[in-house]
C-alpha cells in the first residue's frame, strides 16, 4: 500500500512544477536552490535539446538561474516514480511489493522506487498522463512503459525528455542490435526497450501439428477455433505478411486489402473471436486450437498445456516492444537516467528477465542468464537466435491521420 | 427557538432531500452535461477537441454506423428480459407460496453467487459452456452433439450470459410483490368459481409462448419454425394446466408491479452491458456498449462514444415513458384492487 502516500508526493512535485511553469522567477529559483530532485542541477544539459515551442517552462529555471558550479553533481534523488504494466518484473514469490531488482538500485544510489504497476493499456494510460504534458506540467512520473507506437506518439508531439546518453553508459553499450534507430528515433535518445516480444502463431500442436505458415490462420479446417488479436498492428501486421507485404512498409492500399484478407475469414466463420490477453486461457482450455499469439504468454502457458507451441512463421512475426521513458517536466529526470543505465547492465537485465519471459533488449543479458537458468538462457522465444530475428518485422509508426484512419477500418472489422 | 423553528420547518424537507439531489447532479446531471457538450465536439484528442453546434452530424453518422449494434443490443437485451422473467415468475412465485420455512435460505441461494464479480462470474460461463467443457463434453462424447457444435462465440452465449447476470434484478422484485399478496384473496376468488382457465389459457398459452420462441429464435439464430412450434406446445401446455382463473384475475394483476420494476431493472443495464459479448461473443454479436467503449478507450472518438452514449440515454427514456404508461406506473404504489 505505498501508492497512499506517493499521490501526496506527486502533488507536492507537480505544484513545484507547476511554480516554475508560471514564471515566478524567484520562486522557482528559491525552490531550485533548496530542492533535492535535481531538476535545477539538471536542467542546463536538457535545455538546449528541448525543441522550440514545447513545454518552455522546464527552460525557465535553466535561463533565470546562474550556471551552477563546474564542481556541482547532480545527485540521485529521494524517490523514483516507475509506471509500468502488471507482473512485468522480477517478483518476489512470497512477497508481489517487493522486487530484488529495484532494491539493488535502492541500495547502490539510495533512490527509494516508486513502483506501480498502473498501466493497463497504452490509450488508457496515455489519457492519464495527457492533460498535464499539454499544459506542461510534470505527470508525477519519472519513468513510463509504453509501445513502440505510443512511444512514437509521444515523440511526435514533443512530450518525452531527451536522454543525456553521458549518465548512460550501459544503454549505449549494451542495446541489440534490433532495436536500434527505429524510425520515431532515430538516435534512440528518447526510448529505452524495456521487454519485447513476437507476435506470431500460437497453437496446440497435438490439435493441428506444426505449423510455419499465417495462411494456417485463414484455414477452414479450424473455424471457430482460431481467434485473432484487437490489437491493430498484430492482426494487420500478420496479414500484411501473409500477403507479402512489409509492415515496415505498409502503404494504404496494403493496409485495405490486409483488412480484406481478414474480413474473408471473419464472414467465413473462422474467426471466432478478437481478444486481447484470453486466447491464452483458451489455447489451454482447448476451446481455441490456433490463434495470433503474444510468445512471452506461450511460454507461460506452456506450464498448464505442454502441447502448446509458439512459432515464427516463414513470412516473419511482428517484433514489439515497450519502452522506458521519461514524460517531459519529469522531476526526476537524472535519476530516471540512472536507473535506465542501471537496467542495462546484463547482470539487472537477467535478473528482470528470468521472472518475465519476454525478449530481452539487453546485450550479454544471456551470458548471465546461463548463471541463473539455462533453461530460459536457451529458449528461442527470449533469446532468439540470429535466423529468427532475422525475421523479425516491426510495424511502421503512423502519422495522427493514418492511425485513426487505420483504427476506424480495423473498428469496422471487428465488429465495434 | 420555537419561532426559528417555525420559521425554517418549510425548510425541512428540501434539506432532507439534499444529499439526494447532491448525488444527482454530482453523478448524474454534471456527467450527462458532459457527454452532450463532448458528443458536439471535433477533433482529435491530440490536437485538442472544439465544440460547436454545427457537429450535430455527428449523432446521425453514429446512428446510420451503428444502428446494427443498436438494434442488436435492444433484441439481446429484450430477449435476456424475456428469459429472466420466464425463469424468475416461477422461481419467484414458488418461494413466496410454497418456501414454507426455507423461503430465506432460497433467497439467499438465489444472491449468493452475486457476492462475486460480475468479470468472475461471467468468465466461469467461459468454462461452464466450453467446447469440451463440463456440459458440452460429456454430450460430444456420448454422440448427442456434433463435434463442430458449440455454444460460445454466438449469441446464444452472450443472451444466457446477460440472463445469468441479471437474474436476481427480475426475482427479487417480483418476489416481493408477489410475497405481500393476501392469500385470502386467492382463497376467496377460488370459492366464487374461479378455476382452470379454458380455453382461454390454452389460446393464450399457445399464441404467447409461440410469439416469445420466435423472438428468441431470431435473436438466437436459431431454426424459427421449430423455436415457435416448440414454444407453442410448451405454452399451450402451461396455459391449460397450470393458468388458473384465480392466477389470472389475483395473482398476475398484484404481481405486475414487480414484473414491471424487474424488466426495468434488468433491461436497462443490459442494453448498454459490453462485457457479455466481448467475453462470450464473436465479432458479429458485439453491442452498443462495445462500441461505445472501443469508440472512446482504443480510437479515442470522444465526440461519437458521447453522442452514442446520449441517444442510448434517450431512447432508454423514451422506451421506458411508454412501457410506464402501458402498464402504467400506478401499480408500483397503488392499492387497486385490495
Amino acid at each position: 500500500m505505498t501508492d497512499q502516500t506517493s499521490p501526496i508526493d506527486r502533488l507536492a512535485v507537480s505544484r513545484r512544477r507547476f511554480l516554475q511553469g508560471t514564471g515566478l522567477v524567484g520562486v522557482s529559483a528559491f525552490l531550485a536552490a533548496c530542492g533535492t530532485s535535481g531538476t535545477a542541477t539538471q536542467a542546463p544539459t536538457t535545455a538546449p535539446a528541448t525543441p522550440a515551442g514545447t513545454a518552455p517552462e522546464s527552460m525557465a529555471p535553466a535561463s533565470m538561474t546562474p550556471e551552477p558550479s563546474p564542481t556541482a553533481q547532480p545527485t540521485p534523488s529521494d524517490v523514483l516514480n516507475f509506471a509500468n504494466w502488471p507482473l512485468y518484473i522480477d517478483t518476489d514469490d512470497n512477497d508481489p511489493t517487493k522486487h530484488a531488482s529495484l532494491e539493488a538500485f535502492t541500495a547502490q544510489y539510495g533512490t527509494k522506487v516508486n513502483y506501480s504497476e498502473v498501466i493497463n493499456d497504452n490509450e488508457e494510460f496515455f489519457g492519464t498522463i495527457k492533460a498535464p504534458l499539454q499544459a506542461g506540467q510534470d505527470t508525477g512520473w519519472d519513468i513510463v512503459t509504453l509501445t513502440q507506437w505510443m512511444a512514437a506518439r509521444l515523440v511526435r508531439l514533443g512530450w518525452l525528455e531527451e536522454f543525456d546518453k553521458s549518465v548512460m553508459p550501459n544503454y549505449v553499450a549494451n542495446l541489440e542490435d534490433a532495436y536500434v534507430a527505429p524510425d520515431f528515433d532515430p538516435d534512440n535518445k528518447y526510448h529505452a526497450p524495456w521487454q519485447g516480444g513476437m507476435t506470431g502463431l500460437g497453437y496446440d500442436r497435438k490439435k493441428t501439428g506444426d505449423l510455419t505458415s499465417v495462411a494456417a490462420l485463414w484455414d477452414k479446417k479450424w473455424a471457430g477455433q482460431i481467434t485473432y488479436l484487437t490489437e491493430m498492428r498484430d492482426s494487420v501486421g500478420l496479414t500484411l505478411l501473409k500477403l507479402g507485404d512489409d509492415p515496415a512498409q505498409v502503404t494504404d492500399a496494403q493496409f485495405a486489402d490486409a483488412i480484406a484478407e481478414m474480413k474473408k475469414a471473419v464472414d467465413a466463420g473462422i474467426v471466432r473471436q478478437f481478444t486481447g490477453n484470453s486466447y491464452a486461457e483458451d489455447l489451454v482450455s482447448g476451446d481455441v486450437v490456433l490463434a495470433m499469439a503474444w510468445s512471452g504468454d506461450i511460454i507461460q502457458k506452456q506450464l498448464e498445456r505442454a502441447s502448446l507451441r509458439f512459432t515464427v512463421p516463414d513470412e516473419g512475426a511482428l517484433l514489439w516492444y515497450d519502452n522506458l521513458l521519461i514524460p517531459k517536466g519529469a522531476a526526476h529526470k537524472y535519476t530516471a537516467e540512472l536507473y535506465i543505465n542501471f537496467y542495462y547492465q546484463p547482470s539487472i537485465a537477467a535478473e528482470v528477465e528470468a521472472w518475465v519471459n519476454y525478449i530481452c533488449p539487453v546485450k550479454g543479458a544471456k551470458d548471465e542468464m546461463l548463471k541463473i537458468d539455462k533453461d530460459l538462457a536457451n529458449n528461442p522465444l527470449i533469446f532468439p537466435p540470429a535466423d529468427v530475428t532475422a525475421r523479425l518485422k516491426k510495424f511502421r509508426s503512423l502519422s495522427e491521420a493514418e492511425e485513426s484512419s487505420y483504427n476506424d477500418q480495423f473498428s469496422n472489422l471487428i465488429g465495434v | 427557538m420555537g419561532v426559528l423553528i417555525k420559521r425554517y420547518r418549510g425548510a425541512v424537507p428540501y434539506l432532507l432531500l439534499a444529499p439526494g439531489i447532491l448525488w444527482l447532479i454530482v453523478f448524474y446531471a454534471y456527467p450527462a452535461l458532459q457527454i452532450l457538450i463532448a458528443s458536439f465536439w471535433s477533433g482529435t484528442l491530440e490536437t485538442g477537441f472544439t465544440f460547436s453546434l454545427s457537429n450535430w452530424t455527428t449523432y446521425t453518422d453514429a446512428l446510420d454506423r451503428y444502428q446494427g449494434q443498436l438494434l442488436r443490443s435492444i433484441l439481446y437485451a429484450g430477449s435476456a428480459s424475456i428469459l429472466t422473467f420466464l425463469i424468475a415468475y416461477p422461481l419467484a412465485y414458488t418461494i413466496a407460496f410454497r418456501g414454507g420455512r426455507y423461503k430465506n435460505l432460497l433467497l439467499f441461494m438465489i444472491v449468493a453467487p452475486f457476492f462475486t464479480s460480475f468479470l468472475l462470474r461471467t468468465i466461469s460461463w467461459k468454462i461452464i459452456l466450453g467446447d469440451t467443457g463440463i456440459l458440452l463434453g460429456p454430450l460430444k462424447d456420448f454422440g448427442l452433439l456434433g463435434e463442430d457444435f458449440r455454444v460460445l462465440a454466438t449469441p446464444v452465449a452472450v443472451i444466457s450470459g446477460i440472463t445469468y447476470n441479471f437474474l436476481p434484478f427480475m426475482t427479487l422484485p417480483i418476489y416481493v410483490s408477489i410475497e405481500k399478496i393476501d392469500r385470502r384473496l386467492v382463497e376467496a376468488a377460488q370459492d366464487l368459481y374461479a378455476g382452470p382457465w379454458r380455453p382461454g389459457g390454452t389460446i393464450a398459452g399457445l399464441l404467447i409462448g409461440g410469439g416469445l420462441a420466435g423472438v428468441l429464435a431470431y435473436a438466437f439464430g436459431w431454426d424459427h419454425i421449430g423455436m415457435i412450434a416448440a414454444g407453442a406446445i410448451a405454452g399451450t401446455v402451461i396455459g391449460t394446466l397450470f393458468v388458473s382463473q384465480s392466477f389470472l384475475r389475483v395473482t398476475l394483476p398484484l404481481s405486475l408491479p414487480g414484473v414491471f420494476a424487474g424488466s426495468l431493472l434488468v433491461m436497462i443495464p443490459a442494453m448498454g452491458d459490453y462485457v457479455n459479448a466481448s467475453l462470450l461473443g464473436n465479432p458479429s454479436t458485439n453491442m452498443i456498449g462495445n462500441v461505445i467503449q472501443s469508440r472512446f478507450l482504443t480510437n479515442n472518438d470522444y465526440p461519437t462514444a458521447s453522442a452514442l452514449s446520449f441517444m442510448l440515454m434517450a431512447m432508454i427514456l423514451v422506451a421506458v415513458a411508454i412501457y410506464g404508461r402501458i402498464l402504467g406506473t400506478e401499480n408500483l404504489t397503488s392499492t387497486r384492487g385490495l
